[in-house]
């Protein structure tokens, strides 16, 4: 047969597909949805710039002093930051624009090379990578500032951490991409998430309270030590040995990153390499297991009668409850709110401790201040997932449309159940604040309460809207390119800033008139308020999802 | 004449400058097994998502069972059942909690639900693997679970966009027989295939839609006739009198000549 395609050099298929996912993301900004989206990214990504320079500012100066008063020696914990941000916060960000999974690229005639080149380009174009491209650079700056003589130096070690710390980026996600696809697996790493969060809080306090045994703090104390074999510490022991004029110990540190370089490019390899081959990177199917119908039935009695709602919105509220029980990462982000306000307790609480005793209660801060600052964080977490409610339905939003539900029901089912997870939260969080501060005074508390109730109820209004018109689709067992619409984000701050604001003034109100009630008062009539306006709104919501029906369809059936 | 299941009048789509539904007037009779045939892209899907509620109409409007769908679209909604493009499922619930769900969406009781979610299970032999999630079934059996959410409610009338798509022979002779018998007792079918011999050996009455315009509408033997050469070679198939008014109507048909690279 004439006229077999003929082989293209690496550059050509790299600069193609450079050219696609341009073209995609400029594409997708025809949609009046897409571009708000990129609206509310460019803003996210202007107050983004801003945090970059600002950090970049502090690096470039960190790094001045550092070199110009002798204390090189603490340079070490720069590089470790920059490794750690770097590490973590991808898992937690996503790239801008349309979802592009670049596996889909292999049934062209792609190499592995190209596809591993491929791969170390993406990790090159997070904003993490942005950010510590900048801070290295600053970095860099504050040397030439303090020491000109050692800014050759300076861009070789930076250069092979960067080209390590993209490398290890690259590894984890492709590796924990692998290993989430798994439900099972996904559960296990949950757990040991929450048990070694829980494990290094009672650490923490072991060390916070100097209980340590005489056993452990030998060992203790050596483990900064072992840390300067990593990266990070290698790069610092190579600005110490550039700032003593040791060019061998440079070569040495330079090595030692390169090859950590070798080494995760190896693994990252053997792991692209696997899914060159085709490997599956999906949901494991669960084991077939034949039982009689009757059985089958039992799973539905999972949910329990919920008799007091319209049987629509039960509906609601129990696939609510079956999601979410079967979403580990949005299990994780209910749990987590608890786990960091016991967190703040302890660290509060630790601070405290170390103050010469005051009017302080005995248990470190006072009620009055932590339980609806405490109250507050865990709400401006727990209130997030409602801003985007629709996120994990998929091509099951249909449903709602061709059913003869009205979109109210739909929402009250919604947010019903948010409530009934976020006053679990409160009631673990008071449990919890009540053991470590003890409970404010009567006011206090009913402010706070009365307080929560304002919040949520307004928030919802704005989170329903947001939902509607902002739709982004979140797949399950899937952490990276997972997020809001960035216009949804936006919501999500304002509405938070203007609520919190709200709260701070009646706080301050009560304060400045002397009348501890006045706030608890306030907050009553407006979560009264708010609570009329929640119901009112419905209706008017119900219309909106009439006629964002395809928007709505169109984001989450992709 | 019987009572009409469906009626559009002058019902349009655009989509921008595209027109994708061009002022269609349809009628089909309670009772008929009523199939809706177009190329790709003709306007089908847009038609029927129009019809079930998932996408609003540009201009023209619609009943369903002598109901207005813009002002009694709940009315409708509950005596309707729906398997739309992508079937709609919710993927991360099992099959027994998904019908559980639409039962419940659609105002059954507890007890009648699960009764027929139990016996829709059992019908479409999907009862044997209780705790898999929609996610973790095949094509096929999505397609079932799809089918039988639309019709725990026992609609009168029933939309099913391309129901066979994907689905094996055996698969395919479990939804026939539920819609052999659902026709039996009276309900109205609309469906949408591009299989045009199952269309054939279902449906009594097919409408043929082109690039937005409805272009043939009536019972098989009426179509015959319409398009009927004259010539004695037996009645005309299901294909052939697509083909025959698709390509009446302008539809460029492809040029042997074309493509000579390929050879």
């Amino acid at each position: 047969m004439a006229g077999v395609a003929r082989p293209i050099g690496i550059l050509a298929q790299l600069r193609l597909i450079a050219a696609l996912r341009w073209r995609m993301t400029w594409n997708s900004l025809r949609r009046q949805t897409s571009r708000l989206d990129a609206a509310g990214m460019a803003i996210g990504g202007f107050f983004g710039m801003l945090m970059v320079i600002g950090t970049s500012i502090g690096c470039a100066a960190g790094t001045y002093a550092l070199l110009s008063s002798g204390h090189v020696g603490l340079i070490g914990l720069l590089y470790w930051v920059i490794f750690v941000f770097f590490q973590v916060f991808p898992l937690f960000a996503a790239g801008f624009g349309r979802k592009f999974e670049f596996r889909s690229l292999l049934r062209f005639p792609l190499g592995p090379r190209t596809f591993y080149l491929l791969s170390l380009g993406y990790g090159l174009t997070d904003f993490a990578a942005v950010a510590i491209v900048c801070w290295l650079t600053a970095m860099t700056i504050g040397a030439w500032l303090a020491r000109p003589g050692m800014v050759p130096a300076m861009i070789l070690v930076n250069a092979v951490f960067l080209a390590c710390n993209v490398t290890l980026e690259r590894l984890i996600g492709s590796w924990l991409e692998r290993v989430l696809a798994r439900r099972r697996t996904r559960e296990l790493i949950f757990a040991l998430f929450v048990l070694l969060s829980i494990g290094g809080q009672l650490i923490g306090q072991v060390f916070a309270r100097g209980n340590l045994g005489g056993w452990a703090t030998p060992i203790v104390i050596k483990i900064p030590s072992y840390f300067s074999v990593f990266p990070p510490g290698l790069a610092g022991k190579g600005i110490i040995a550039a700032a003593n004029s040791y060019g061998g110990g440079i070569a040495l540190a330079c090595a030692g990153i390169a090859g950590y370089v070798v080494l995760f490019g190896a693994l990252l390899w053997l792991r692209l390499a696997a899914q060159y081959r085709g490997e599956e990177l999906s949901e494991t199917p669960a084991a077939a297991v034949a039982r009689p119908a009757a059985t089958a039935m039992g799973a539905t009695a999972e949910g329990r009668d919920l008799r007091w709602l319209r049987p629509q919105v039960a509906a609601v509220v129990r696939k609510e409850a079956r999601y979410l029980r079967r979403n580990t990462f949005l299990l994780m982000n209910l749990l987590m709110p608890v786990l960091l306000v016991l967190l703040l307790s302890f660290q509060l609480g630790n601070i405290s401790r170390r103050r010469p005793s005051g009017s302080l209660p005995f248990k470190g801060i006072s009620a009055e201040m932590a339980f609806p600052g405490m109250l507050a964080y865990l709400l401006l977490i727990a209130a997030a997932p409602a801003y985007n409610s629709f996120a994990y339905e998929g091509r099951g939003i249909q449903t709602y449309y061709t059913a003869p539900v009205k979109f109210r029901d739909v929402l009250q089912g919604k947010n019903l159940f948010l409530v009934m997870v976020i006053a679990i939260q409160v009631a673990l969080c008071i449990a919890a604040l009540a053991l470590r501060v003890g409970i404010p005074s009567a006011p206090r508390f009913v402010a706070t309460i009365a307080g929560l109730v304002f919040s949520l109820s307004g928030q919802l209004i704005v989170a329903n809207w947001s939902s509607l018109t902002f739709p982004r689709k979140l797949e399950f067992g899937s952490i990276r390119n997972q997020r809001a619409s960035g216009m949804a984000v936006l919501m999500l701050f304002a509405s938070q800033i203007v609520i919190a604001g709200t709260g701070i003034a009646i706080f301050a109100a009560g304060r400045w008139f002397g009348n501890p009630w006045l706030p608890a008062m306030v907050f009553i009539g407006l979560s009264g308020a708010t609570l009329g306006g929640y119901f009112a709104s419905l209706d008017g919501l119900s219309e909106l999802a009439e006629k964002k029906r395809e928007v709505l369809i169109e984001a989450l059936c992709r | 004449m019987a009572e009409l299941a469906i009626r559009t009048t002058s019902l349009t789509r655009r989509f921008g400058a595209l027109v994708a539904v061009d002022s269609i007037n349809l009628s089909v009779e309670s009772g008929q097994f009523f199939g809706f045939l177009g190329p790709n892209g003709a306007g089908k899907s847009t038609t029927i998502k129009m019809l079930t509620g998932l996408l609003a109409p540009t201009s023209g409007s619609m009943e369903v069972l002598g109901l207005d769908f813009a002002s009694r679209s709940l009315d409708i909604k509950r005596q309707i059942g729906v398997v739309p493009e992508g079937m709609g499922l919710f993927e991360r619930l099992t099959g027994a909690e998904y019908l559980d769900f639409v039962g419940r969406m659609y105002g059954l009781d507890r007890a009648t639900t699960r009764q027929r979610t139990a016996e829709l299970l059992d019908f479409m032999q999907l009862a044997d693997r209780p705790k898999a999630l929609v996610a973790d079934y095949s094509h096929g059996m999505q397609k079932k679970l799809a089918l039988a959410a639309a019709v725990i409610h026992r609609p009168k009338v029933l939309f099913l966009d391309e129901p066979f798509e994907g689905v094996d022979a055996l698969a395919a002779g479990a939804l026939k027989q539920l819609l052999g018998r659902m026709i039996e007792n009276g309900a109205t079918i609309f469906l949408t295939s591009h299989v045009l011999e199952i269309v054939e050996r279902l449906c009594s009455h097919v409408a043929i839609i082109h690039k937005g315009r409805l272009v043939a509408q009536g019972s098989l033997a009426e179509l015959r006739a319409g398009v009927a050469a004259g010539g004695d070679a037996g009645p005309m198939t299901l294909e052939q009198i697509f083909l025959s008014i698709v390509g009446r109507e302008g539809s460029a048909q492809p040029n042997p000549e074309e493509l000579s690279w390929l050879a």
